[in-house]
């Protein structure tokens, strides 16, 4: 009996070590974020007020908001996702229904693979080649196109794992009733995997809605308030960006209520998406 | 095996392939017309291998394939150049695990009918209704129609699989062990629907248990490493069969 | 009673089962051999032992019937287990109506030694005779149910009419003395009814012997003709 009490006291002290260990590590990570948070709303609290969501970018030191950058964030993002969206899923249907071992799933696969991790420079250079340096202006087209492209991959992948957990046994069901092949996707398989595809699809969202480096070259920025799509676009975190790294006080500051805004809207989306899986279980 | 009840379908000469694997061999044998016949035998014998590829459901899968005849209503089953989608509504299958669509119940049973029928909002609720009452489980669902299917017991998922299938009013109904995944009782129940089902249909059933086959078959077929051993009529099979192999099995002389 | 069940245990209840009953059948004999001795040498002792023996017999047949439904009930036997079981069933029922029939000659043999001495002229002798072959006749029905031999099932069942023809011998005898005789007709009808369960007893035999075809080839042969019990032993399926 000693012994097994030896053995067991001395796991239980390996026990607390670890778990001491685990939870530092959780706690200094946890820390950080903590931190950006509570800076993030420190400074960016205090610039917002109602002037910054109804007034347009200002010249240094005058007042202003930042109406015109909320507006195109949303209008590009909007064009993005409606765009992106749809080809995604589609794909990410062929994917997982329709080729699962052929070599063209299997090539499109691996190029999807590749877009996922490109940097967001490289493809809003290749959005500049492409479609600026064609109409020889920037435009919130260009901006869109730049988003879309980052937009795709994600939904793609998304949606082929999404589906891909949908248990064969409901399909094998909904065949057996004599429905076709389209219709078992449509009516029985995406349905099913209703909760995870738009998850991906928020997650899409919310990571180009902080993204500077596409818009860069492509929407590049503006003073002014428009809707017009074929104008160059402002964005915030364009605007962020300048502003931020200027040296006006009030640029900087709205510089941090863009930040707040965005860190936000991020959040938003996360949670929401996170309500969406956790109802379906 | 003659049977004075006229043959629903009639295999011959079947052959079914995983791949190199060849699952089933030269098997021969007669479903007869509104009563149920039970696939008996050990795991991997093949029975719910031959059960699917009544209904073609290998074609899913592009490895597997079978050859010979399936004769249904005049024609080769498995050569016929009629949409599989035609034939799989009038060859229905409920499977082990309880399935219930996504949806409400009503929708669940909907679902089918609304591929090959076009019903007024009224007949419709009509045809779900005898759907589930045929089933055994309108009077515990009537109230909840519009209710996921899921949030039904695994019992009554089951008979909503069971109301899903004959609501598209097959010919033919096969059930892959229709009992496994559930309890005593909603065996009990489901047991008691199959002997209601057979007066309008055709039904085959897959089941390891087999006490169950005994219950509820007229007849059954023994199987064995994919080859059809014996068949014929329950009782005989139950109280004197042919083959001393079956008799192993039955008694439980080898499992 | 031969090949082995995936449950040991279930083997072990058969064979539990099948002890029991050859046991009772040993014990029925035991009993015509005393009724036959008692009737022989008209004999007290031996025939009172016949009756307290007969509370054995039953008991044993309550008791393997308990058995029975028991293995019944769990093991749900299918096709040759069931047909045994059932065999089993009836043979335990027809080993206690011999048990009955040996206690009816003890009692015939008592009450004829009660009434005196007036039964000498009659041919007691012969029916010991009776009594050997129908004694014979059930331990040669009990060796093959164990053994399960149809063959000898058949042989029994065939030499049932000498036993038969006995009997009707013996009544004509016994008519014979007792027409010459009135007095001895009081005896002579306690005889006729000793004669009588002999008889019977030859009968259950051959009931053992119709299931054991029952069992191994799955027929029922009680009410058939020799030919079609011939057909069913000899062939193969």
């Amino acid at each position: 009996m000693n012994v097994a009490q030896r053995k067991y006291r001395a796991r239980k002290r390996v026990n607390r070590l670890a778990l001491a260990l685990s939870l530092a590590a959780m706690a200094f990570g946890v820390f950080w974020l903590v931190w950006i948070l509570v800076e993030t709303v420190r400074l960016g609290f205090g610039g917002l007020a109602w002037a910054t969501l109804s007034q347009m970018t200002p010249p240094p030191n005058e007042a202003g908001g930042l109406l015109n950058a909320i507006w195109g964030s949303v209008l590009m993002v909007a064009l993005a996702t409606f765009v992106g969206t749809p080809i995604g899923i589609m794909a990410g249907v062929y994917l997982a229904e329709y080729d699962p071992k052929g070599w063209l799933g299997a090539t499109t696969r691996f190029v999807n693979d590749i877009l996922l991790s490109a940097p967001s420079i490289v493809i809003g250079l290749f959005v500049y080649a492409v479609v600026v340096a064609r109409f020889k202006h920037f435009s919130g087209w260009a901006g869109g196109i730049a988003l879309a492209l980052i937009v795709i991959p994600i939904v793609i992948r998304t949606t082929e794992n999404m589906l891909l957990l949908v248990p064969a046994g409901l399909r094998e069901a909904a065949y057996a009733l004599g429905a076709p092949k389209w219709k078992v996707i449509s009516g029985i398989t995406l349905r099913a995997a209703r909760a995870g595809v738009v998850t991906g699809v928020l997650l899409a969202v919310a990571r180009i809605a902080g993204e500077t480096a596409p818009l860069l070259f492509t929407a590049l920025n503006n003073q002014f308030f428009t809707s017009d799509l074929d104008q160059p676009m402002a964005s915030l975190p364009v605007t962020i960006f300048k502003f931020a790294l200027s040296p006006y006080g009030n640029w900087q500051q709205l510089a941090w209520a863009g930040v707040f805004l965005i860190t936000l809207a991020v959040l938003g989306l996360n949670i929401l998406a996170r309500v969406l899986t956790r109802s379906k279980t | 095996m003659s049977s004075p009840t006229q043959a629903k379908l009639a295999v011959r000469n079947l052959d079914f392939y995983y791949g190199k694997y060849h699952a089933l061999k030269n098997i021969n044998l007669e479903i007869a017309e509104k009563k149920v016949t039970a696939f008996i035998g050990p795991s991997g014998c093949g029975k719910s291998t031959l059960l699917r590829t009544f209904n073609r459901m290998y074609q899913l899968y592009p490895d597997q394939r079978a050859e010979g005849e399936i004769a249904y209503e005049g024609e080769n089953l498995l050569t016929s150049k009629k949409d599989v989608a035609l034939i799989r509504a009038r060859i229905g299958m409920v499977f082990q695990k309880p399935t219930p669509f996504p949806m409400s119940i009503h929708d669940n049973i909907a679902f089918g009918v609304r591929l090959f029928e076009n019903l007024g909002a009224q007949e419709m609720e009509e045809r779900v209704e005898w759907a589930l009452q045929k089933a055994a489980l309108w009077e515990e669902v009537k109230g909840k129609l519009h209710q996921s299917g899921a949030s039904l017991s695994g019992g009554q998922q089951q008979r909503l699989c069971i109301a899903r299938g004959i609501a598209i009013r097959p010919d033919v109904l096969l059930l892959d062990e229709p009992c496994s995944a559930l309890d005593p009782i909603s065996t009990g129940k489901i047991e008691e629907l199959i002997t209601e089902l057979k007066k309008d249909y055709t039904v085959v059933m897959v089941t390891h248990n087999m006490q169950q086959a005994a219950r509820v078959s007229d007849y059954t077929a023994y199987m064995y490493l994919g080859q059809l051993i014996e068949v014929g009529e329950t009782e005989q099979i139950f109280f004197k069969p042919r083959h001393r192999e079956t008799e192993d099995y039955i008694t439980g002389r080898f499992g | 009673m031969s090949d082995r069940h995936l449950s040991t245990q279930f083997d072990s209840e058969l064979n539990a089962l099948s002890s029991r009953v050859m046991e009772m059948g040993g014990l029925a004999e035991a009993q015509i051999r005393q009724a036959s001795y008692a009737l022989a040498n008209f004999n007290e002792e031996a025939a009172a032992r016949v009756m307290q023996d007969e509370h054995r017999v039953n008991m044993m047949e309550l008791e393997i019937d308990r058995e029975l439904s028991s293995v019944i009930a769990r093991r749900q036997p299918a096709a040759r287990d069931l047909r045994l079981l059932m065999a089993i069933s009836k043979v335990t029922a027809n080993l206690e109506r011999v048990g009955d029939e040996a206690e009816r000659v003890a009692r015939m043999v008592q009450a004829i030694i009660a009434k005196g001495g007036a039964l000498r002229p009659l041919p007691a002798g012969e029916l010991r005779v009776a009594a050997e072959l129908a004694s014979g006749q059930l331990r040669q029905a009990l060796d093959a149910f164990a053994r399960l031999d149809t063959e000898a099932a058949l042989a029994i069942l065939k030499a049932d009419d000498a036993l038969d023809r006995e009997f009707d011998g013996f009544v004509r005898k016994l008519i014979t003395y007792m027409m010459e005789d009135p007095r001895t007709i009081s005896a002579g009808l306690d005889l006729l009814f000793v004669a009588k369960a002999i008889e019977r007893i030859g009968d259950h035999a051959t009931n053992i012997a119709e299931f054991i075809i029952y069992v191994v080839k799955g027929a029922d042969v009680r009410h058939s003709t020799m030919e079609d019990i011939e057909s069913t032993v000899k062939s193969r399926g």
